[in-house]
């Protein structure tokens, strides 16, 4: 991967975007594999361990669980694949949907809570894959200041 | 083979009881295992940092349960 203070600034938002659509994947990108790794198993994990408690139909709910969706849609990919799961199970639901799945509530409210987590957990994995991005962008910064005083 | 793997996130799992509370662990792991992950410098230390938060973490949720049944009786 290349110094360079130009492709570190394109390193920034890819890291960013990286990382919000695949959990792990701007660690990966940044070349940190274990922890990329580490975040692409948990969150992926987490997030779909909660779909198959309380169901897509009442776990990913854009309109009965509207803040919860948002919590959810921090996991990019697997937010939008859960969705489009919805919406091919149970399209209806997916419009204009009510609490769905009566009986089982208690396990949609336990999903709802696993995927949300997941989403916010994710949340924190792309302000750090910015951060360390953004950190080796100001030490591509800083040694090249350091190159040109000497 | 892919109906029934379709079905697992289709249809939702009965819970109830001890179940409920037993599926906060692993939701516990997973919040202590991406927070030490982006703090710890060495991911090789992760494992045990991350054991010993999800201890300190259920300790503390238990202790303020205990705390708050115990409140709770004091009151009534």
């Amino acid at each position: 991967m290349s110094d360079h203070p130009e492709s570190s600034i394109i390193r920034v938002p890819l890291a960013g975007l990286l990382a919000w659509l695949i959990p792990g994947a701007g660690h990966l990108f940044l070349g940190e594999r274990v922890r990329g790794l580490i975040f692409l198993g948990v969150i992926t994990l987490t997030f779909w361990t909660g779909v198959a408690v309380g169901s897509v139909q009442g776990t990913v709910a854009p309109h009965s669980r509207r803040l919860w969706f948002v919590a959810q849609l921090g996991t990019g990919g697997n937010a939008l694949a859960a969705y489009m799961l919805h919406r091919v199970v149970a399209p209806e639901s997916a419009v204009a949907s009510k609490p769905t799945a009566s009986g089982n509530w208690l396990s949609a409210e336990v999903g709802v809570h696993y995927t949300g987590v997941a989403g916010l957990l994710n949340l924190l994995i792309i302000i750090d894959a910015v951060a360390r991005a953004d950190g080796s962008l100001r030490r591509g910064r800083r040694s090249e200041v350091a190159g040109g005083a000497t | 083979m892919s109906e029934g793997i379709l079905a697992s996130f289709t249809s939702a799992m009965n819970l109830g009881g001890v179940a409920r509370l037993l599926l906060m662990l692993p939701l516990c792991l997973s919040v202590a295992i991406v927070y030490k992950t982006i703090r710890l410098p060495h991911v090789e230390d992760v494992p045990v940092a991350a054991l010993r938060l999800w201890i300190t973490v259920l300790g503390g949720m238990c202790a303020v349960g205990v705390g708050l049944w115990l409140l709770f009786e004091l009151m009534v």
